[in-house]
């Protein structure tokens, strides 16, 4: 009976009536809204301080403002370098994803199915490389970069951001999970290690390259260390360097930098939105292997 | 259709041989079934014959060609695995025509193509539906229009019915022996299912610890098992075997049996055998009969009764060891019962202490 999915439903959801209902219950059920209340009230903050004048931003401390205006949106917009900060965040961010998830891919398969001299070397190279820390290799990275004269240039900012090993771990293990008689079925029927790859492979395991390219697309539009420190120049600006740029030039104008911000976050807070069960299903992949 | 030779084949993995120097020849055409148990390396020898697997030592032959090193693809050879292995991402028709589609065979040929196969196969309601939409007997005939699409010389099977349910596979097993009729290409079936094996092979080919225990017909296997190993193997319920001394007679070969019991066996053919021999009595289920009075050489309690409907099997304790016999279906036994037991020593087999049989002549 209890392989019956219906049968399951039902008995999970009488449970779940049973606990709202019991006095534990009700206080775990408030104690999680106060707990959902506390994370979003700094999001809900900067969404009506983005929607508040300059002067209002100082002088109200209501929940809603009182004459809601898009000047902060608007200031952010046309007096900043917001359009391109926005292109160089989705050059960046589109160039790492692709790039990340498709030599993820190549380098999981050929650790997980090929045999070569140096297959293990390579994999504990991966591994080992999984324990440095990127910002403690952030010092090399400027000085490789800016040693080829790539600061300031949209390759040298995407190169560094290039390393994933997170994401190789995640397609060997993978690759490693599938039968090996897809792989030699297809060596049957005459396909080479590419075409083994390319089109058996790779479309078996679709949902974990969109969930690893969802993930990698909004950490590197979150990301700001790396961008912060190569584009020297406004015009090659993130939107997250971008942002704090803004903050730094106006003070204290909070509605303009939330503004700035709420515009930063809107293109991954939209990704999450639309594929929130791929982030999730991302996260849970890389989750046993970060822990 | 050709012809499948392999020549002092040896496969080593480290320091483990589990194939050693293995000679087999199967013929154009003929459906041969290795057998053996877990273990023995019946499917390592399909994964050489295939080129899945590398060969230590020795050769393989496809037709006229040598083709130890040459690639799975281009030994005109396909393969169905035992869990078919069908792209889950493809539809069925895409699964049929993935190889003409690496090919590079045209749209128009390869869609005529796949339409032929599924014909054959009865699968033209399935074409566009994914492996999870099939059941179990649906994969498995895709699995085989995946192999035939490609119209191999030599069909390759790893135990593919393993994984039905035994209604499904005896249904399979009679489209399979359809399909070698209508194909006449030579197949190569692994299994450890004797059955199958029986019901399905021109020949059968023995496998115990990479060797080849015997190759040979069903009949030969059954009837003329060459060791105690094949004679143990082969049959459902086993043959019995009661341990004794032997020595020749005046009427053939004569053993007396721990517990006391002499048999005359009719003569064999055996070489420097000379005085008194230890051997052991190889008799099958169905030639050991139930007898009374003085007809009977053997008698014991029955433990365990297996009823079948037309016939039953009856484990019976005798001084001699355990003897299974086959009664007639009508013939009431009842566990705890005192029976009297007669073999058929004309059927008996005799095998020396190292396992030999000691042919009939």
């Amino acid at each position: 009976m209890s392989g019956d999915p219906t049968t399951r439903d039902t008995s999970q959801s009488t449970a779940l009536s049973h606990l709202t209902r019991s006095p534990a219950g009700i206080l775990l059920t408030l104690l999680t809204l106060i707990c959902a209340a506390l994370w979003f009230f700094p999001i809900y903050w900067a969404l009506i301080t983005s929607l508040r004048s300059d002067q209002a931003t100082v002088q109200e401390f209501g929940l809603l403002p009182t004459e809601p205006t898009l000047s902060g949106y608007i200031f952010s917009i046309v007096n900043s370098e917001l359009p391109i900060w926005y292109l160089n965040s989705t050059i960046t961010s589109v160039s790492v994803t692709v790039l990340v998830v498709f030599m993820s891919a190549c380098t999981g398969f050929a650790i997980s199915q090929l045999r070569f001299p140096g297959r293990m070397l390579l994999w504990w190279t991966i591994l080992a490389s999984f324990m440095v820390p990127i910002t403690a290799l952030i010092v090399n990275h400027f000085i490789i970069i800016a040693g080829v004269g790539l600061l300031n240039t949209h390759i040298g900012m995407i190169l560094p951001m290039l390393l994933s090993p997170v994401t190789v771990i995640v397609y060997k293990q993978f690759f490693d999970g599938l039968p090996k008689e897809f792989r030699e079925a297809a060596v049957m029927d005459g396909a080479t290690e590419l075409q083994v790859f390319l089109r058996v492979f790779l479309p078996m395991n679709w949902g974990v390259t969109t969930a690893l390219a969802i993930i990698t697309f909004i950490g590197a539009w979150n990301s700001f260390l790396w961008p912060f420190l190569v584009a020297q120049d406004e015009k090659m600006m993130t939107v997250t360097v971008g942002v704090s740029a803004v903050q730094d030039a106006y003070g204290v104008a909070y509605g303009r930098v939330l503004a700035g911000a709420v515009l930063a976050s809107l293109p991954v807070a939209l990704a999450y939105l639309f594929f929130q069960r791929r982030v999730t299903q991302a996260i849970t992949l890389s989750a046993g292997i970060k822990g | 259709m050709a012809s499948v030779e392999l020549s002092q084949l040896t496969k080593r993995f480290g320091g483990l041989e589990v194939i050693s120097g293995l000679n087999l020849s199967v013929e154009d055409g003929s459906f041969c079934a290795l057998l053996g148990p877990s273990g023995c390396g019946k499917s390592t020898l399909l994964r050489m014959i295939a080129g899945l697997e590398t060969v230590t030592g020795g050769t393989v032959r496809i037709g006229d060609r040598d083709v130890t090193t040459t690639e799975p693809k281009s030994r005109g050879v396909a393969m169905v695995f035992q869990s078919y292995a069908l792209y889950p991402h493809l539809t069925v028709a895409e699964n049929i025509g993935f190889s003409l589609s690496l090919a590079g065979v045209s749209k128009a040929k390869k869609t005529e193509q796949v339409a032929r196969v599924a014909a054959m196969l009865r699968l033209e309601p399935l074409l566009e539906r994914k492996p999870a939409q099939l059941s179990g007997g649906q994969r498995q005939r895709v699995a085989i229009g995946r192999a035939l699409v490609r119209d191999p010389s030599v069909f390759l099977f790893d135990e593919p019915l393993s994984n039905l349910d035994a209604l499904l596979r005896v249904q399979m097993r009679l489209e399979l022996a359809k399909l070698h009729n209508d194909l006449k290409t030579t197949m190569i079936y692994v299994t450890h299912d004797q059955v199958e094996a029986m019901t399905l092979a021109d020949k059968i080919v023995v496998l115990d610890k990479g060797v080849i225990s015997q190759a040979g017909s069903p009949w030969e296997l059954y009837n003329r098992p060459a060791n105690r190993f094949v004679a143990g193997f082969i049959g459902s319920p086993g043959m019995n075997f009661l341990k004794g001394q032997a020595r020749h007679g005046a009427d053939g070969i004569t053993v007396t049996l721990q517990g006391g019991v002499t048999l005359t066996l009719p003569p064999r053919a055996v070489a420097g055998f000379a005085g008194e021999r230890s051997v052991e009595i190889g008799i099958r289920p169905e030639h050991v009969t139930l007898a009374s009075g003085s007809a009977a050489q053997f008698s014991g309690k029955a433990s365990v009764v297996e009823y079948l409907g037309n016939t039953s099997f009856a484990y019976v304790d005798t001084p001699q060891g355990s003897i299974i016999v086959q009664a007639d279906g009508a013939t009431r036994i009842n566990a705890g019962d005192t029976v009297g037991l007669a073999l058929a020593v004309a059927e008996a087999h005799i095998f020396d202490d190292t396992g030999r049989a000691w042919s009939h002549l």
